[in-house]
Order: C-alpha cells, then structure tokens, then sequence
C-alpha cells in the first residue's frame, strides 16, 4: 500500500468513527467529560495523520511494496474460510481440509499434505481437547465423544 | 536490605513449586524455537500462548511465568539462527549478524554461540538485580501518582514507543491510535453507552483483546509469509575446532558484557523501547567506543565483542521491561503488553498497588526469571543443535500449524466462530496495514492501555470539573510532558546529524516486531 492510499483510508476510517460517533451521549451524566469525547478526539488525530501522510506523499508516484494478490486471496479464503466452518465441519475435519489447501499453497506435494493434514487435526485435537482440556467442536465426528 | 531477601525468599517460594519450575522449563524451551525461526519473535510466542494458558486455568502467577519465559527464550534463540545463516531469529537479534555471521565463517561458530549465550545470561542476572532494587522504589513513587499524572505517563509511553521504533512517527502514531480506537469499542464504563458495537451482541464487551493480538501477531505474520522464502535452509557451516570459548575470551569481553547489560537494562525500563532498540544502541555504542581505543577491533569482519554486545543488551532489556510494566501498569514493550494484556485477562490490572496485592506474583516472576535464565543457559549450549534443527522445518507445515494453535487460542476464550471472523478480518486489516509500513507495537499498546487512558483523562477532568490546567499542574505530569517532548524532537535531529551509518541504518531496518 502506498502512503496516499494508507493516508485516503486513515481519512475514510476518521470519518466513519466521528460519523458513527457523533450523537453518542449519555442519558444523564455526573462528569464533564462524557463517552464522546475521547473517540472524536481520536478520530481527530487519525484525521490529521491521514491528511500528512496525503500531503506529504502527494506527488509521490512510486507504489507500495508488491502484493501477490491471487495468492494472497486464496490464503485469505481459507483463513476465513476455517472460521466459519471451525464449529460447523468440527476441529478435526476442517483442521485437515485447511492444512491440506494451506499446504498447497506453500508448495507441499498431495500425498505429504493429506497425511500431515490429517495427523495435524486428530494430534492436536488429542493433546487439546483430551489432554489438556480445552474443549473443541467435533462437528459431524459428535458420536466419538 | 533484608526486605530485598524478604522478597526474594516470597519469590523463590513460588518459583520452585514443582508446577512453576515445569512451566518456566517448558517456556524456556518453547520461547527458544520461537526465537530460532526467522519472522516469528516473542511477541508472536506470548500471543499465541495466552489464549491456551488462559483455557489450561493456570493461575496467573504460573501463566505469568510461562510467558515471561518465552519471552526470555525468545531472546536467546533468535541469536542461533543470526549466526549460523546470518537470518535474524527475531528484530533484536539483526546486530548479533553483523558480527556473528563472519565468526561462523571463521570456522568459531561454536564459540560465538556459546559466548553470546553466556552474554545473554549475565544480561539478564544484572537486568534481574536491577530489577529487585529498582521495582520497589519505582512502585512506591508511583503510589503518588494521580489520573492527570497517569494520563501524561500513557502518552509518554507512546511517545516513547513511535519515536524509537520507526523512522516514521506518523505512521507509528496513526498505529496507536487506531489501538485506542479498537479499544473504544463496547460499553462505555462510566456512562452505559454503547460505542461502536452496531448493534451485536458479540461486541457489547468489546473485542477482545486476545483475538487483536492474535490477529496481529499471528494472522498477519502468516499472511506475510506466503512471499518469504527464509525457511528450509539447514545451515551449513565450516567445521568447528573448538565447542566452547575459553577462558581468554571471556575475560576479553567481559567489560563489553557489563557495559552493555547496564545500558540494555535502563533501555527495557523506558516504557515503550524494547530488545531491537537496545541491541541496536548497545552494538554502536561498543563499536564507536572500542574502535577508537583498540587498533585490532573489527567490528563487521567478526569481532567477538560484536555478539556479546547486543546479545547482552537484548535479554537484558527484556528483563528490564518488566519493571515499567509491574511498577507503573504501562508495559516496557511491544511484548510485556501482550502480557499486561494477558493479566487482565485474569482481572488484575499491574500497577504499584500490585507489590502489597500480590507479592506471590510480582517476586515469583522475578524469582523464576532468575530460574528460567539459568536453565536456558544450560539447555542452550549443548542443545545449540537441536534448536537449529527447527530451521528445516518447512513452511508448508508450519504455517497451518501456526494458524491452528491460534484458533484453538481464539476458540477457547469464547467458543465462538464470531471471534474467529474477526481475528481473521483484523489479520487482514493488520496485514495491509504492515505492507503500508505501519508498525503493529503501538497498535498493541494502545489496545491494552485505551480503557486506562480514557478513564484517567475523564477521571482528571472530573476533579477540575473540565479544565485542562490539571494535565499539567503537578510538577511529575509537567516534567512527564518536557520528557515526552524531547524524545519526539531530539531522536530525528540526531538521526539527521549522525554521521555513524550504521546506527541509522539499523534504527531505520527495525520494524514494529519488538
């Protein structure tokens, strides 16, 4: 990201807090300060940083570091991708899909990857969910609880 | 002096518990491969602990100690990987390169690890002295400090922390902002109101501090690394004649290790300055200071004065850190926020009260400092091997190795797949954010120190009913704002008249990793 993009969202983000901020009242108050003032002071001063980063990189024509945009889309598909399916799918399951695909993606062979997949979701749902008691969705696997 | 030894027997009570001394092992042990694999520091490690101390209900004395050991751990391993394939493990280790790389060319790779090792302890035994004298007196003065005086010592805090950290202050204070902004959100504890919540039910109590830091510091990270390339190379090196530095050597550097773990040590206690900053000052100021006494210096070609420097400096600012963290409620760095916010997790906020609260807490992390120093020492020159054996680790395990750990953090906390979308969103956020050149520490604070800020300010302005003169009436807030002040002018002015490459470059090349 360049630093006239970055300084163009710093504006937008202030002014979408001083936005949703500004009828934020209290009913009745004891204190002179009231919730309000500190977040529009906030946003005041990610105002005034997203204006000096616009100014000062205003004629600046080079781009930001390169983004390998595809596989960053697909990486992030599968991060959200695992939150939303982490409870639906259960730990096991879409703990083995996403290594699978994650795998793929940082060059790990099929073969390799299906193995290490499934090793990862049954490992590690033994050491936390069994031996260490952090409790962890099963999903469809229910029955083996 | 017997209160020290009072102390200290509270401490070392709580610290060799069978349970304590397992965990501080076990931290040590885990904080060393962190530090061994290049992009991932301690603060990636403390992140990604948390949530599962928190869900193993550890007490917070023991989850304390876990996590200041591999913070420590940290320290020692990111110097492995620095020397034996010139990757930096973690930012503070991007000095001991400079030197420790053309050692292990030399064919004394050996030597420098060992030697820095042994650096990286007696920084942390003077930081651990330092601290057991210096805690007390600082949380008593704290004592006297009011919300006004608070207030001013958060903002030095961040002034601190963006103008040491980057070479572009704006950039680092937009970051801490937009942690304050993050931490506006939920409902407003003096008034009821909900703020930013848009109406879910998910955000009413906030977001919660765990799945920011993970988002940050584990998402982002792995985000990032689909374009690295470091991982996967098994270090080669030229056969070592000896195992261990000798006598000589060690009295040859010993005055550099002395120096430095002092200076590293007020370094970590700056609230904000972390490991990368002090390694880094701590390698020039050796560097100008023996080049102009010693004709045989040769610093950059393999001085072994070059690793032992900010090895010292960095685990003993890590240590350091502790005390603005414990003594004051205002972390020393990126890392003990992580912590701080940690602690809150368990509802105890760090502040000067906490020495009369809770001793157990405070001298038992002192004590198993100690402890976890000296079984790192220990595990670290003979297993030297072993932990480099990580760095042929592939990263098509590691990172959905890495992204599961961290979900089961974030999944514990709540049970929720709410929390695991948002981790995910603020990843990405935190990712795009990297690539623009913000650094990710000042976001942390500001998550971790908003609520403080806010209530303090609001607080001070309650006893004036609104005038601002409070903020800086009392003498402790005015020479707060002078300090505060002068460390946002003076550090460009000398960046700009300094004329010694080298600690600019540095300066320049450390990113918001501490």
């Amino acid at each position: 990201m360049s630093d006239r993009t970055l300084g163009f969202c710093a504006l937008i983000f202030a002014g979408l807090m001083a936005w949703f901020g500004h009828d934020l009242q209290a009913p009745f108050s004891y204190e002179p300060v009231g919730p309000r003032a500190f977040p529009m002071l906030i946003a005041l001063i990610i105002a005034l940083c997203g204006i000096w980063l616009m100014a000062k990189h205003w004629h600046d024509r080079r781009k930001g570091e390169p983004i390998d945009w595809p596989r960053l889309l697909l990486m992030v598909v599968y991060i959200f991708g695992y939150a939303l399916l982490f409870e639906t799918l259960g730990f096991i399951i879409a703990t083995a899909i996403v290594t699978v695909l994650i795998g793929r993606l940082f060059g790990g062979g099929w073969g390799k990857m299906i193995i290490g997949g499934v090793v990862m979701g049954v490992l590690f749902f033994l050491l936390f969910d069994r031996a260490l008691d952090v409790v962890l969705p099963l999903g469809p696997l229910e029955f083996l609880s | 002096m017997s209160q020290i030894f009072d102390h200290l027997s509270i401490g070392f009570d709580v610290a060799f518990s069978w349970m304590n001394l397992l965990v501080a092992a076990l931290g040590a042990f885990l904080g060393t491969l962190v530090g061994v694999l290049p992009g991932l520091g301690p603060i990636n490690g403390v992140a990604m602990l948390i949530p599962i101390a928190y869900a193993l209900n550890l007490p917070p004395e023991t989850a304390l100690i876990l996590l200041a050991a591999v913070y420590v751990g940290a320290e020692y391993g990111g110097r492995i990987s620095a020397i034996l394939i010139n990757v930096p493990g973690e930012a503070s280790a991007i000095m001991t390169t400079l030197d420790g790389y053309p050692l292990a060319r030399k064919g004394l790779s050996n030597v420098a690890l060992s030697l820095s090792g042994w650096s990286a302890f007696c920084g942390s035994l003077v930081a651990t002295i330092g601290v057991i004298v210096l805690a007390p007196l600082l949380a008593r003065w704290a004592l006297a400090f009011g919300p006004a005086e608070y207030f001013v010592l958060i903002v030095f805090a961040f002034c601190c922390l963006t103008s040491l950290l980057g070479n572009q202050p704006v950039k680092g204070t937009l970051s801490a902002m937009l942690g304050l902004a993050i931490a506006t959100v939920g409902v407003d504890a003096n008034s009821g109101v909900y703020r930013y919540t848009f109406d879910s039910v998910h955000l009413f109590d906030g977001i919660d501090f765990v799945v920011v830091v993970i988002a940050l510091f584990a998402i982002a990270e792995l985000l990032e690394l689909l374009e690295s390339t470091i991982r996967g190379e098994s270090p080669e090196v030229p056969p070592n004649e000896r195992k261990l530095f000798n006598l000589q050597e060690l009295l040859y550097t010993k005055w550099t290790v002395l120096r430095s773990s002092i200076l590293g040590f007020f370094i970590g206690v700056l609230p904000g300055a972390g490991a990368s900053v002090a390694s880094a000052v701590a390698y020039s100021n050796e560097k100008r200071y023996q080049e102009g006494r010693d004709p045989n210096s040769c610093f950059g070609e393999g001085d072994l004065r070059g690793v032992t420097a900010p090895e010292a400096a960095s685990t003993a600012s890590a240590v350091g850190s502790f005390v603005p963290m414990l003594t004051l409620g205002v972390p020393g760095s990126g890392t003990t926020a992580v912590m701080m916010g940690a602690l809150t997790l368990y509802n105890i906020t760090p502040g000067p009260v906490l020495f009369d609260t809770k001793p157990e807490l405070v001298w038992g992390l002192v004590a198993s400092l100690l402890i976890a120093n000296v079984l790192l020492f220990l595990m670290n020159i003979p297993m030297v091997r072993v932990f480099s054996k990580v760095l042929s680790l592939p990263n098509w395990l590691l990172v959905p190795g890495i992204l599961c750990i961290s979900y089961i953090g974030v999944y514990a906390i709540n049970a929720g797949t709410f929390d695991l979308t948002m981790a995910a969103f603020l990843g990405l956020i935190g990712y795009l954010l990297r690539k623009g050149g913000v650094p990710m520490a000042p976001m942390v604070l500001g998550v971790v120190l908003g609520d403080m800020m806010e209530q303090n300010l609001r607080r001070a302005l309650s006893i004036t009913n609104g005038e601002l003169h409070i903020l800086w009436d009392s003498p402790i807030a005015m020479g707060l704002w002078i300090v505060s002040l002068a460390i946002v002018i003076i550090p460009p002015i000398l960046r700009r008249r300094s004329k010694n490459k080298l600690s600019a470059t540095a300066l320049a090349a450390l990113e918001g990793e501490e």
